[in-house]
C-alpha cells in the first residue's frame, strides 16, 4: 500500500508541476469563454442580412403593408421593403450589378387569390439562397399577412383580432413533483448535459494521458526496472489514482476559477456569469422577459444539489476508475510506434455511445434506453450524469452505483492482465485476439 | 553458503520453453556469470529472479527461503534495455526508485548524496535526464541498481554502451561491491568480460542449461593440451609421436599433445637444438571458445 502511494505521488507531482498543467488550467476556462464568445458573435453578428423587395402585382396587401408592413427579422437577418418598381426592373436591377439593393424578391402575381393561395403562388426569388431558419422567418411573414388579410376581409374587428392571435403558453407539470415543470425540465436537462459532456472529456483527456505515460515507460523501458520494484497491479493503480488526482485538482481550480470570476464579473458589470448561458438553438429564441429570467433562476435553485453533489462524483470517479484502467491496459498492449490506433476502438467506442444515448435520454428520462443504459457500467457514468436531475427512482440509482462498483473492479482486474504481460512485450505489433490470451495466460 | 538456489526451474510459453529445467546455484559474495547468446533465455530467468515473472514449475531460494516479494528489497536489477523518467531531475529520481525499494525518504536521500559525491556528479542533482548524456545516464542508472544496498545484484550487460573510462569506473565498482560481501550476477554474450570478472559460470542455450562451474575448473575441463614455445634460433621440426604441430613461425610454435603434462620432451628437443626457449606455456581454451564449442555442440 506504501508503494501505491509513493507512485501515486509521483504521478501527481511531476504532472502538476508541469508548466503544461498550469497553462491547461488557466486556458482551458478561457477557451471555453472564447468559444461560447465565439458563437453568440457567429450567431448575432457575422450572419448575413438578406434584403427582400416585395413586389406587389396584385396590390391586395398594399393597405395591409402600409399599415404594418412586413416585420424585420429580430436578429436583423431578414429585412423587408416594398418596392413599387416593376417586378422586371427589380429582378434586372438585382442581376446587374454586384452590389444589387436587394438580394431577393418575393414576388406576389397579379391574379394572387387570398383564399386559393397555391393556385398563382407567391415566389420567392433569390441571388443567396436562404438558410432553412430564414425560409421559415419568411413563409411564417407572409402567413401572417395573409391571415391577417383573410380576417380583414371578413371584417373581423381590429380588438377581435388582436384577441385571435394570442398563443396559448402551456403548463407541463409532473404528478409526482410539484416542482417539476417544462421550465425544470429544459433548465435540467441542460445542466445534466453538461455535467455529462464534462465526464465524456474528462474520460478521453486524463484516459489518454494514461495511455501515453504507460507507453512511455514501456518505451523508455524504466517499467522494467519498477516492476522489480513493485506488483504491476500497484504500478497501474498508482498511475491511475495519480493521474486521477490531478483530474481532481484541475476541475476543482476550474471551480475556484469561476467562482473568481463570476465574483469579478459579478461586480464589474452587475451579473453573473452564470444566468448569461446562451440558450441553445432547440430553446425558442423569442428574448427572455423579467419574468422568465426570475422562473429560470428559482428553477436552477430547485435543482437537487445535495443528490448531485454527492453522486456526482462518484459517476465521476467510478468512470474514470473503469475507463483509467482500460486506456492503462491499452498502452502496456500498443507497440513503441503507437501506430495502433484501432486498439483504442473497444475503448472510445463505449466512451461515444454513452454521449449518444445521454443526449437522447434527457430529453426522455424515463425511456427504457435510459434505464438500461443507467444500469451498465460502460455506459452509466456518461448518461446518469445526464440524468441526475431528472431521475429521483433510489433503487434505480442503488442499482446502477453497484454495478458500476462491479464493472470497475471488473475491468481493473482485466486491465491488470494485460498490462502485467503488455508492459513486457517489446518490439512487437499484438492483435487484440493475443491480448484475450493474455487475460487467460499465467504470470 | 549460497545466496540463490534455482531448483528445476521450468518457464512455458506454449509450447516453446524459455526455461527448460534450469537448476544452479549461486554462491555468496561471488560474481556469477549467467552466459547465452540472444534468446538463450537469460532475461527471462532474471525476471523470475526479480519476481517480474513466476516460473510455471520449481524452486528459488533466496538465502535458504523460498523467493518472496519482499526479498526483491535486497535485489538491485539493472536490466539491458535501460531507461528512466527523461523529464525528471536525478535526485528526485533516485530518491523515487529508492523508496520503491523500502528505503524512506531522509535515508533514500541520504544515499544519493553518498552516490552522487562518490561518481563526483553531484552537481547532476537538479539537472533533469535528457539534459545528460548516454554515458551519463548509465551512471546515474547504476547509482539507481545499488542505492538500496542490496545483497543480490543483476547486471545485465552493464557495459553496453559505456566509453572505456565510465567501464573501468562501474568495472572497479563491482569489485569493491564483490570485496564488501555483495553478491553479483553478471549476465552477457561478451566473453572477454567474464574471464576477467566473473568466478563462476553458467551457461545457457535453448532455456537450457549446458554448462557450470568456475572459470578455472571449466579451462581445466575444456583445455586440449595445448602449449606455446617461443624460441630464438634454429629449431627443426621433432619426431614426437603424441604432438601435433598445430602453427609455427620463426619464433613461435603452437603444438598439441594427446595427453596432459608431456611437454617436457618438446623442451629436451628444443635444448638439444641449442635454440634459446623464451617461454613455454599451456594455452587454455578461452571461455569465449568453450561457449562456442558447447552452443554449437548442443
Amino acid at each position: 500500500m506504501l508503494k501505491i502511494w509513493i507512485i501515486i505521488q509521483r504521478e501527481y507531482i511531476t504532472r502538476v508541476k508541469k508548466p503544461a498543467f498550469f497553462i491547461t488550467t488557466l486556458l482551458a476556462p478561457l477557451g471555453f469563454l472564447v468559444l461560447m464568445g465565439a458563437s453568440v458573435f457567429i450567431s448575432t453578428y457575422n450572419q448575413s442580412s438578406t434584403k427582400v423587395a416585395i413586389v406587389d402585382e396584385s396590390q391586395q396587401f398594399k393597405a395591409l403593408f402600409e399599415e404594418y408592413g412586413l416585420a424585420d427579422a429580430d436578429d436583423g437577418s431578414v429585412r423587408f421593403q416594398v418596392v413599387t418598381e416593376k417586378y422586371d426592373d427589380v429582378l434586372k436591377a438585382m442581376n446587374a450589378k454586384e452590389d444589387a439593393p436587394f438580394q431577393a424578391v418575393l414576388h406576389i402575381p397579379e391574379n394572387f387569390d387570398v383564399n386559393n393561395p397555391n393556385h398563382a403562388a407567391i415566389a420567392y426569388r433569390y441571388n443567396e439562397r436562404p438558410g432553412m431558419a430564414k425560409q421559415q422567418l419568411i413563409t411564417q411573414r407572409m402567413n401572417d399577412a395573409m391571415v391577417k388579410l383573410r380576417m380583414k376581409s371578413s371584417n373581423v374587428d381590429q380588438a377581435l383580432m388582436d384577441e385571435l392571435q394570442t398563443k396559448v403558453k402551456l403548463n407541463f407539470e409532473s404528478l409526482k413533483d410539484h416542482n417539476e415543470n417544462a421550465t425544470y425540465t429544459t433548465v435540467a436537462s441542460i445542466f445534466g448535459m453538461i455535467m455529462s459532456m464534462a465526464i465524456y472529456i474528462s474520460l478521453f483527456f486524463y484516459g489518454t494521458m494514461i495511455m501515453k505515460s504507460v507507453q512511455e515507460e514501456k518505451t523508455n523501458r524504466i517499467v522494467e526496472v519498477l516492476a522489480s520494484s513493485v506488483k504491476p497491479f500497484q504500478l497501474l493503480m498508482g498511475k491511475i489514482l495519480g493521474v486521477g488526482a490531478v483530474g481532481i485538482t484541475q476541475i476543482i481550480l476550474w471551480m475556484g476559477l469561476m467562482f473568481v470570476v463570476n465574483i469579478v464579473v459579478g461586480i464589474l458589470f452587475g451579473f453573473s456569469i452564470g444566468s448569461q448561458m446562451p440558450a441553445p438553438s432547440a430553446m425558442p429564441a423569442e428574448a427572455m422577459d423579467a419574468d422568465d429570467m426570475n422562473r429560470l433562476m428559482s428553477t436552477i435553485s430547485a435543482l437537487p444539489f445535495k443528490r448531485i453533489m454527492i453522486l456526482y462524483p462518484i459517476y465521476f470517479l467510478g468512470g474514470f476508475l473503469l475507463y483509467g484502467s482500460l486506456f492503462a491496459a491499452v498502452g502496456a498492449a500498443m507497440g513503441e510506434d503507437s501506430d495502433q490506433q484501432s486498439l483504442m476502438l473497444p475503448i472510445s467506442l463505449p466512451i461515444i455511445i454513452s454521449v449518444i444515448i445521454a443526449m437522447n435520454v434527457v430529453n426522455d428520462p424515463d425511456s427504457s434506453l435510459g434505464f438500461w443504459a443507467s444500469l451498465i457500467p460502460f455506459t452509466s457514468p456518461v448518461v446518469m450524469s445526464a440524468m441526475l436531475p431528472l431521475v429521483n427512482n433510489g433503487w434505480q440509482i442503488a442499482a446502477s452505483l453497484v454495478l458500476l462498483v462491479a464493472g470497475f473492479l471488473f475491468t481493473t482486474f482485466i486491465a491488470a492482465r494485460i498490462y502485467r504481460v503488455g508492459i513486457l512485450m517489446y518490439g512487437k505489433k499484438v492483435k487484440i485476439s493475443e491480448i484475450m490470451r493474455w487475460i487467460f495466460s499465467k504470470a | 553458503m549460497s545466496l540463490l538456489e534455482l531448483k528445476n526451474i521450468v518457464k512455458q510459453y506454449g509450447n516453446y520453453y524459455a526455461s527448460n529445467d534450469v537448476s544452479f546455484t549461486i554462491p555468496k559474495g561471488k560474481i556469477f556469470g549467467l552466459l547465452g547468446p540472444n534468446g538463450a533465455g537469460k532475461t527471462t530467468l532474471i525476471r523470475m529472479i526479480t519476481r517480474i515473472l513466476y516460473p510455471d514449475s520449481g524452486q528459488i531460494l533466496f538465502a535458504g527461503q523460498p523467493l518472496q516479494d519482499k526479498h526483491t528489497e535486497q535485489i538491485g536489477y539493472m536490466p539491458e534495455e535501460r531507461g528512466l523518467y527523461k523529464k525528471m531531475k536525478v535526485g528526485d529520481h533516485l530518491i523515487y526508485l529508492a523508496r520503491l525499494k523500502g528505503l524512506d525518504k531522509a535515508k533514500a536521500a541520504e544515499r544519493v548524496d553518498f552516490w552522487l559525491k562518490k561518481f563526483d556528479i553531484e552537481t547532476w542533482y537538479n539537472k533533469t535526464l535528457e539534459e545528460l548524456s548516454k554515458g551519463m545516464s548509465q551512471k546515474v542508472q547504476f547509482i539507481a541498481t545499488v542505492i538500496h544496498d542490496p545483497n543480490l545484484l543483476i547486471l545485465d550487460e552493464p557495459f553496453s554502451g559505456l566509453d572505456p573510462i565510465n567501464a573501468k569506473l562501474i568495472e572497479d565498482e563491482i569489485s569493491a561491491l564483490k570485496q564488501s560481501g555483495k553478491t553479483i550476477i553478471f549476465s552477457t554474450h561478451r566473453m572477454e568480460q567474464v574471464e576477467e570478472i566473473c568466478d563462476e559460470i553458467v551457461l545457457v542455450n535453448q532455456g537450457k542449461k549446458i554448462l557450470e562451474g568456475t572459470v578455472h575448473e571449466l579451462k581445466q575441463r575444456f583445455k586440449e593440451n595445448k602449449y606455446k614455445l617461443s624460441f630464438q634460433g634454429q629449431l627443426t621440426a621433432p619426431t614426437i609421436a603424441n604432438m601435433k604441430l598445430l602453427q609455427q613461425t620463426k619464433t613461435d610454435w603452437l603444438v598439441q599433445f594427446d595427453a596432459a603434462h608431456q611437454g617436457n620432451q618438446l623442451l629436451r628437443h628444443a635444448i638439444d637444438q641449442q635454440a634459446e626457449v623464451i617461454s613455454f606455456q599451456e594455452v587454455l581454451p578461452t571461455i569465449n571458445e568453450i561457449f562456442i564449442r558447447q552452443v554449437q555442440a548442443n
